[in-house]
């Protein structure tokens, strides 16, 4: 990049003076070279994935003619069902839980995997950024699989499951946000001999306040997009519903409970956002 | 919650009185709420916890202990059997992800609100692209694909893309309005078409965001195809799926170590890759 301000060694009269281009040989070819091995690379999937490129151009007249028949005209009293209003209330309820337990687990989590604040950079730095990588690291499903092979089926694993899912996305979070603290509060209770806790109450919290807030309230947000599907291997809630009726081929109700959920996602990112905005003007 | 600030009498200084009223009324305010928050958590935890459980079926906590230990323990012979599926996996998330870019495209230039074509169209339907496909979940778009292409990678491919473009279309979006105009300008003053404009005056500015950006989704990508195969679309959710169903807990727990391995392999890679673009 910088190649293009060096002075350009005057050209001996008699040779023809070069077109200008923004790199020189060498670096010229570098662009071109990467869209090459993207290409090479796109063909070399593409086969070994063995994609049918032509069902590719026919998705889009299939995908058409089956929603047009069979989950058109979505099953809307199904929604309305007091019996499945409970379940989306059970959804709600669940994803406040697991983000609840999520977010608490993941303050002293957040304290710990920050580089400036923990206790030991040593000791507990790793152990704290290892566990909060494993808990995002594994998809939410996993963890909902697993809790029900575990302890059956329920809410409680649903539950479980959205709470290290939360964890693993909030405690990332709070300590990124805890590294970006004023250090000069917390050195100055320091040099008066305040201990960790102390530190971490009066010199950490007042600065990551009210970030904590909005990460909680996204936090939240997020739990419950996932909520809605971790019944799908029997946790619990909406997904649950949505397995029974693709197992029993009811398309119109898989519809309807598709809709219901994009609606409910919907409004849960407007009070999110709505939220957030609120907690950012109060700081 | 609390409304001392938000309405600043802009002459009159408020009194100490004033202050302590709206103090006073501030903490009834937030008493309040969080009791709300309290009585929300023991109503959840009653319903959800205490009630919907069947404390029977779980039993002590030596017989749950004794259902997680299955799960404790390698099993190395699957290994060899892994790695087909874990390409594959890493595949369908690199095409997903170039797929996904591809569309965002068009969703990125209309939901910027400073080179939206005709904004009281373009632009809401930009943010219902971007909404619509950051609300519904990865599996259900798989679910959704799956009965359109068939079973395989092209359903997980097609899943993850469509998935991918909220995310990257809202933050370049974002980048691009946040653009310095000043370039834009110039070569439009200078006789520049719009389609130079995009490409010598808002391109340049953002395209280390965006890189970014994308670096990023492919990261998340990763994870996410690690379950597709889970509802038929590859990878290595389907020999999880497969494990699973043969009550092989031990190959279980392979699959989640080289789920893991692969993760963390594209989080580094990511790290490094995203420190150099910016």
């Amino acid at each position: 990049m910088n190649r293009d301000m060096e002075p350009r060694p005057a050209t001996p009269s008699g040779t023809p003076q070069r077109e200008w281009s923004r790199f020189k040989f060498p670096d010229s070819l570098i662009g071109y070279g990467i869209w090459l091995s993207i290409l090479v690379f796109l063909a070399y999937t593409v086969e070994y994935l063995d994609i049918p490129l032509d069902r590719l151009l026919g998705m889009f007249g299939r995908l058409g003619t089956t929603l047009a028949d069979r989950y058109y005209p979505p099953d809307i009293n199904y929604i309305m069902d007091a019996d499945y209003l409970e379940y989306v209330i059970e959804t709600i309820q669940m994803a406040y839980l697991g983000a609840l337990f999520g977010l608490l687990a993941s303050i002293p989590l957040g304290w710990f995997g920050s580089y400036n604040m923990t206790p030991s950079r040593l000791f507990v730095y790793p152990i704290a950024r290892f566990i909060s990588m494993g808990c995002r690291a594994v998809h939410e499903m996993i963890w909902a699989i697993l809790f029900v092979t575990i302890i059956g089926f329920g809410m409680l694993p649903g539950v479980l499951a959205l709470m290290f899912f939360s964890t693993g996305f909030a405690a990332k979070l709070f300590a990124e946000e805890i590294e970006a603290i004023d250090m000069g509060q917390v050195d100055a209770m320091r040099a008066s001999g305040a201990n960790l806790f102390q530190i971490m109450i009066f010199g950490v919290f007042p600065q990551v306040r009210v970030a904590f807030t909005g990460i909680a309230i996204y936090t939240w947000d997020v739990a419950f997009r996932a909520a809605t599907v971790v019944g799908f291997f029997g946790a619990g809630g909406m997904g649950w519903y949505l397995k029974r009726n693709i197992l029993q081929i009811e398309t119109e109700r898989v519809a309807a409970i598709l809709l219901s959920i994009i609606f409910l996602v919907l409004i849960s990112e407007v009070i999110s956002a709505w939220a957030r905005a609120r907690v950012m003007t109060m700081k | 919650m609390g409304d001392t600030l938000a309405s600043p009498a802009p002459a009159v200084k408020p009194t100490v009185d004033d202050v302590i009223r709206s103090r006073r009324q501030n903490r009834y305010a937030k008493g309040a709420f969080f009791a709300l928050l309290l009585i929300m958590v023991v109503w959840s935890i009653k319903v959800t916890v205490i009630e919907d459980t069947d404390w029977a079926r779980i039993g002590s906590l030596g017989k749950v202990i004794e259902a997680a230990n299955r799960f404790i323990g390698i099993d190395f012979s699957l290994f060899p059997s892994l790695i087909g599926p874990t390409i594959e996996t890493l595949m369908i998330a690199c095409l997903g992800t170039l797929l996904g870019v591809f569309l965002c495209i068009p969703a990125a230039w209309f939901g910027a609100h400073n080179i939206t074509p005709y904004k009281p169209v373009t632009y809401p339907l930009a943010r219902l692209m971007m909404t619509l496909s950051r609300s519904i979940h990865e599996i259900v778009w798989a679910l959704f694909f799956v009965a359109a292409v068939g079973l395989g990678a092209l359903a997980g491919v097609l899943a993850l893309a469509v998935r991918s473009i909220g995310f990257i279309a809202k933050m370049s979006a974002e980048a691009i309005e946040d653009i310095d105009p000043g370039p834009v300008e110039a070569i439009r003053a200078t006789g520049g078409s719009d389609f130079q404009v995009v490409i010598y005056g808002i391109l340049p500015q953002v395209l280390p965001q965006v890189l970014s950006v994308i670096v990023f989704e492919w990261e998340i990508n990763i994870r996410r195809s690690a379950i597709l195969g889970l509802v038929g679309a590859g990878g290595l959710g389907l020999v999880f799926f497969r494990q699973m169903n043969t009550f092989n807990y031990h190959g279980v727990t392979s699959v989640i170590v080289a789920i893991l391995m692969l993760i963390l392999l594209g989080e580094v890679f990511s790290y490094f890759a995203r420190k150099t673009v910016i």
